[in-house]
């Protein structure tokens, strides 16, 4: 999957970071985990929290709180808004 | 009674949504718990007499509100298919709106006579969430109530409604997905003869559509004919959305609940930052966070092992009078002493279940409907990928420093075969509250406390390290974490008291049979006089390698059933509870790292037993018996440097 510019990585967002999903670039078990609990293409998703050394993190989607491990937010490419 | 007024109900949602207090308020004490068949998921039953009806409420606990929707819709479809129950009450987490309602679109399209059931709609009211009832209720032509199950409120108002559309077989308003999804579905639907299903024929062809695994299956047997359009149109939807036919309509329902939420929920805007978002700034701090774990885990164990040593010497006096009772009432003989070995093996039972793992499971369930055991998954979750599992073991870890016979049964929250068994393996290497009583008892009160709690570090780096190894050794991709993160929330009593009751008894009922057994059989090989020659065959073991008195061959043997048995046993054996008469220091900590590890105890084994089968259960414990003895015979080396 190519990032074409202003795309980046959910796990390379900061914190207060808002931006909307472009794509999952995962194997098909993640993307299916990852539509049951809403998060799909078009989904506007907030980085509420991140941890040290690069552990998991807390996002916003539509309302509810995620925890979501590093490897998974690696696949999810992510349009930034300003 | 009549047939007529007899009704079934059944709940339907997410942990997180108050499902649990919902059921307890409903039904009261009428409740009893009962496995569901082929599951590893109970159901709870309850019965309700409102207005001269019988109501029955059936209820499938989530455990630990961490399941995902696959997980709860598979359930629950299985469940009311099976059941056909009168009414399913979709319990909604209100504030939560648009996540809840795609499991609601999913229940509308099993075409079960449905109720809404908008719960905690007083948090969403003080969270400026505002939502136009009336509105859902004809977007969907199905009757919404607004509850607050924790405090009772609205639950006559939704089991009316129950009652009132009981017969009426209003029809539920079918959502449509878009244009080409839709023709497919009714391509499918055409074909699709619902008679052979037990499910209703659309929802068949959308479920085939999503390349359900069970349903697909299904299908291959009662209708083998139509799987090839079923290929033909899942391609032709790929061809069109550029994705995977099951993503494209998870993709559209998401969006349909999107689209349904805004028209019926407003936000009031300038909400203050809330109580839980405070919360949250200290307790999944990246620094704070960990102190704050540690103190509340600290503060919990504190707590449980204070109320636990004080009431389990209650016991002790109890159980010296029970036996003079036994021996003057039944007399000395073999069978009457056979028979003092089970009702010992029951004290023995009742002497952890109550004092020490009531009291921990009380504390764990406030933490977890409080919501304070997601933040632990999350704190600790990057540690946890280390050893290949995730966040959500620690909680099994945690569990299983109380007693791993609970802490194994909670590896069911994980979502593989291979995480559930390989988390269930370490949590038999965690030291439970059984053998904290060796490790305090023997060596933080003769060789010093700074000793425990080295070993206890030691046992969390040996955790650590076979985690990581077994991990690469067992095939299969790690799973990642992904889960949601409930607010905080007051801990219903109720709720607690009523998941702490449940865990219990599961607990006894697993161990109590192989405990009562395996008690009498060690004490008759014990009543024949083999004891000796057994303890003679393990000195190469236990005197050669190890270093230690002969006579610990016989109480690693008893430790099996109970590991606190090895320091109670051997102090009526020294008749003396001042170990350090008969043990070396080097001894006592060799003796210590042997009990940590050497085999879980049977209950334990028991559950692995249960749930992974006898080759498994067999195998962890031969590896780890194997294991401990190596492991204590190079610490005992390795300490001749030290003391």
């Amino acid at each position: 999957m190519i990032t074409e510019k202003g795309n980046r990585l959910l796990s390379e967002m900061r914190i207060g970071d808002t931006g909307f999903v472009v794509a999952v670039a995962g194997g098909k078990r993640a993307t299916k985990r990852l539509a049951d609990l809403g998060l799909i293409p078009g989904t506007l998703v907030r980085v509420v929290r991140k941890t040290l050394f690069s552990g998991p993190m807390q996002i916003e989607v539509c309302g509810s709180k995620f925890a979501i491990g590093k490897g998974l937010a690696q696949k999810i490419i992510m349009d930034i808004n300003d | 009674m009549t047939e007529h007024n007899h009704i079934t109900i059944v709940l339907a949602g997410q942990g997180n949504a108050g499902k649990s207090s919902l059921f307890n308020n409903l039904t009261g004490l009428h409740q009893h718990i009962g496995n569901w068949a082929g599951k590893t998921i109970e159901k709870r039953e309850g019965t309700l007499f409102y207005k001269g009806y019988t109501i029955d409420v059936l209820d499938l606990p989530g455990i630990y509100s961490l399941t995902t929707y696959s997980v709860e819709e598979v359930i629950s479809r299985e469940f009311i298919t099976h059941h056909h129950p009168d009414c399913v009450i979709n319990v909604v987490d209100s504030t939560n709106l648009e996540r809840s309602l795609i499991f609601t679109l999913q229940l509308l399209e099993l075409e079960c006579p449905l109720v809404l059931a908008l719960n905690m709609s007083d948090l969403a009211k003080k969270r400026g969430i505002q939502i136009d009832y009336e509105k859902l209720q004809s977007l969907f032509n199905i009757p919404v109530v607004p509850t607050v199950a924790s405090r009772g409120y609205g639950l006559t108002n939704l089991i009316d409604e129950i009652l009132i559309n009981k017969d009426k077989r209003v029809s539920q308003k079918v959502h449509k997905y878009g244009k080409e999804i839709e023709n497919c579905i009714e391509q499918l639907t055409a074909l699709i003869r619902g008679n052979e299903f037990s499910y209703p024929a659309r929802w068949v062809a959308i479920k085939l559509l999503e390349k359900d695994k069970d349903i697909t299956r299904l299908a291959g047997e009662k209708q083998p004919e139509i799987m090839e359009k079923v290929k033909e149109l899942c391609d032709h939807l790929e061809d069109i959305h550029g994705h995977d036919s099951s993503l494209v309509i998870a993709d559209e329902r998401s969006h349909l609940a999107y689209q349904i939420t805004r028209e019926i929920e407003t936000i009031l805007a300038g909400r203050k930052t809330s109580l839980n978002e405070r919360l949250d700034a200290i307790t999944m701090d990246k620094v704070i966070g960990y102190f704050v774990m540690v103190l509340i885990i600290g503060t919990m164990f504190y707590t449980v092992f204070s109320f636990g040593n004080w009431f389990s010497g209650l016991f002790d006096t109890w159980s010296v009078k029970l036996h003079e009772w036994w021996n003057t009432a039944v007399g000395v003989s073999t069978w009457s002493s056979l028979g003092w070995a089970a009702i010992e093996s029951v004290v023995a039972l009742v002497q952890i279940a109550f004092p020490y793992i009531l009291p921990f499971y009380i504390i764990l369930y406030i933490l977890e409907d409080w919501g304070y055991i997601a933040r632990i998954s999350f704190l600790m979750d990057h540690l946890m990928h280390k050893m290949g599992i995730h966040g959500k073991a620690c909680i099994s870890f945690i569990i299983g420093l109380g007693c791993n016979v609970p802490g194994c049964l909670s590896c069911r929250i994980m979502e593989s075969k291979r995480e559930r068994f390989l988390t269930a393996v370490l949590v038999t290497l965690v030291p439970c509250s059984a053998v904290s009583v060796i490790v305090f008892g023997l060596v933080g009160k003769y060789v010093g406390l700074l000793w425990a709690l080295g070993l206890y570090v030691f046992a969390m780096i040996l955790i650590f390290i076979v985690g990581k190894i077994a991990s690469k050794l067992m095939l299969g991709e790690p799973v990642e974490l992904i889960m949601p993160m409930p607010d905080y929330k007051a801990p219903q009593m109720k709720t607690v008291f009523s998941q702490t009751w449940d865990s219990l008894k599961e607990f006894v009922y697993i161990a109590a049979p192989i405990v009562i057994l395996s008690g009498v059989f060690i004490h008759a090989i014990d009543l024949a006089g083999w004891m000796p020659a057994i303890s003679n065959v393990l000195s190469p073991i236990t005197v050669n390698w190890l270093g230690l008195p002969a006579v610990t061959g016989i109480l690693l043997i008893f430790g099996v059933l109970r590991k606190e048995l090895i320091l109670v046993m051997l102090a009526a054996y020294l008749g003396t509870t001042n170990f350090s008469d008969a043990l070396s220091a080097q001894q006592m900590i060799t003796l210590a790292v042997v009990s940590m590890f050497y085999v879980p105890c049977v209950a334990t084994i028991s559950v692995l037993w249960n749930e992974y089968g006898w080759k498994k259960a067999m195998m962890v414990s031969i590896l780890e018996i194997f294991f401990a003895i190596l492991l204590a015979g190079i610490v005992k080396r390795l300490l001749v440097f030290v003391f």
